[in-house]
């Protein structure tokens, strides 16, 4: 098993719009098509959803990172299908499928498109004291070397005959600890090595602080964050109101 | 490359190359022979395509083209869960696979998919501590354990396995001099068990002193392999890697610049004493 999907989540620099956004923009977009996904339950609305994901996607330049960030996830997917299928119905599953890919497609286009400086900019600008903001988008930054060690993590266990299909659940999850604990405890060194290199560096040794780049919310992130609202708007109208539209909304497969 | 007629070689690499997804070539076309009991040495720059080449030996990863053939088998389509019975990679960082709650059932971890009756594990368990001192450590958690010790397991927890090649990334990084003093005694008896062991280092003097065979990699190529002596002590082939020539060979040089000119054969330690021995005699009979 490869942990290449992790890269579909590492900022890529680009030329495009999407990319020259705001931040704050972007996170709002993310966090309103969160909200968007999270109203509803049935297949054709969350359909839609996903649909007016594709020319935000195309507009980023990002279609190959996405479908690989898909690819990646498709063993979280099936085991939705199997589960919901399971317990409640398959068009359930399938609500439940478009459901995550919305929230990790919004996430994916987040990590994609935003440069973790111009991130802790953007949270301060919005008022978050520094430490929590540097904080944030270290962590950010941090993603791909996760992604890495992970990835040689499991090299290392799978050199010494660990397999990582196994039967059964209960298997299934013992078996990921052999990966878990080595990454939690590399993590856990890695922060402490990292504020103590920090801490030399003389961080948080004043209070004010001036900043090299700055970031400005221009007219195209004011037209995407009406955009935004009003998708918002709508959504929250469509889910108060959905018992008196369209019959085609509330469409499930027969089984 | 060394010349053996008779056998055939037990790690034969045919015209394999190798580029990661995002686009970076990692090796091209490597040919290269290893035979059973060998110990080489893989050098060059980070960046070389030495961690790559290893990487294919056991599946890790899988070349764009070419074949790799291990006990005369095409290695293609094994598993590697199956090539990990063959080849064991030590990789550089210990903390990468330690994770068990203590160093006994760290090593347990690694026989498991022999499926060994429970007898027979605790023996080789037993066997294998001792054989590394880390019998005071049975119960204690591999996370408290010192760098040292903490390298010594992950070692033991491979070789436990009785590989046939044996692979170390960088076993000498980060060690003391009792470290590698172990580590040298552990190769040497390795290899009287008949094991082929493959070691990646950047410690020149180390390579020289106890590798007979060394392979030096630039650009995802070997652009050389044969004795470690020659390929250590010529100039044109260090300038092409980030490495340096060794202690000796430097030494040698300068005593070539001063007119020491029947110094020019004499490459290793052991032989340089020899020679200053018999100087200082010659010079203070002649006064």
């Amino acid at each position: 098993m490869s942990l290449e999907f992790l890269n579909a989540f590492k900022f890529m620099k680009k030329k495009s719009i999407l990319h020259k956004m705001d931040p704050r923009g972007k996170l709002l977009f993310s966090i309103i098509y969160t909200i968007s996904a999270l109203l509803f339950t049935k297949i054709v609305p969350l359909f839609f959803i996903f649909i007016s994901l594709i020319p935000i996607i195309l507009l980023g330049k990002l279609f190959k990172q996405w479908i690989k960030s898909i690819k990646g996830l498709s063993f979280l997917i099936m085991f939705i299908i199997i589960l919901n299928t399971l317990f409640i119905s398959l068009s359930f599953a399938i609500a439940m499928i478009f459901r995550i890919l919305i929230m990790i497609s919004a996430f994916s286009i987040f990590f994609l498109t935003v440069d973790p400086n111009e991130l802790a900019l953007s949270l301060i600008s919005m008022k978050l004291p520094y430490e929590f903001a540097f904080s944030f988008s270290l962590a950010f930054r941090f993603v791909p070397t996760i992604a890495f060690e992970a990835q040689n993590i499991l090299d290392a266990q799978q050199s010494r005959g660990y397999e990582m299909q196994k039967k059964g659940l209960i298997n299934q999850i013992k078996n990921l600890f052999p990966l878990l604990i080595p990454l939690i405890i590399c993590s856990i060194k890695r922060a402490f090595n990292v504020a103590e290199a920090l801490e030399s560096r003389g961080f948080g040794s004043r209070k004010e602080r001036s900043y090299y780049y700055t970031i400005k919310y221009s007219l195209k992130d004011w037209i995407f964050t009406v955009y935004l609202l009003l998708f918002l708007a709508f959504s929250i109208f469509i889910r108060i109101q959905f018992n008196i539209m369209p019959e085609f909304l509330m469409w499930s497969l027969p089984v | 490359m060394m010349q053996k007629v008779k056998e055939l070689p037990l790690v034969m690499i045919r015209k394999i190359g190798y580029s990661y997804p995002n686009g970076t070539v990692a090796l091209k076309a490597i040919d290269l022979n290893i035979f059973k009991g060998e110990l080489v040495g893989i050098m060059g720059k980070n960046g070389a395509g030495k961690t790559s080449l290893i990487r294919t030996l056991n599946g890790l990863i899988r070349p764009t083209y070419g074949n790799i053939f291990i006990n005369s088998q095409n290695i293609s389509s094994k598993s590697i869960a199956t090539l990990s019975k063959h080849v064991g990679i030590i990789f550089q960082n210990p903390s990468h696979q330690l994770f068990a709650n203590s160093v006994e059932e760290e090593i347990k971890f690694s026989l498991k998919s022999f499926n060994l009756p429970k007898e027979e594990i605790q023996i080789k368990i037993d066997q294998i501590l001792q054989e590394y001192n880390l019998e005071k450590y049975r119960n204690r958690s591999p996370l408290n354990l010192s760098g040292g010790e903490s390298k010594k397991l992950a070692i033991a927890s491979i070789i436990c396995r009785n590989p046939e090649i044996l692979v170390f990334d960088e076993p000498t990084l980060g060690q003391d001099a009792k470290e590698i003093e172990f580590f040298i005694n552990l190769i040497t008896r390795e290899r009287k068990n008949g094991k082929t062991i493959i070691i990646i280092t950047h410690n020149v003097e180390f390579a020289y002193e106890y590798i007979p065979r060394t392979i030096l990699m630039a650009d995802g190529q070997i652009i050389a392999d044969g004795p470690t002596k020659k390929v250590l002590n010529n100039e044109f082939l260090i300038n092409q890697t980030s490495l340096i020539l060794p202690q000796i060979r430097q030494f040698n040089l300068v005593l070539q610049q001063n007119k020491f000119h029947d110094v020019e054969d004499v490459l290793s330690t052991n032989e340089m004493i020899d020679y200053l021995r018999n100087y200082i005699k010659q010079k203070s009979s002649n006064v």
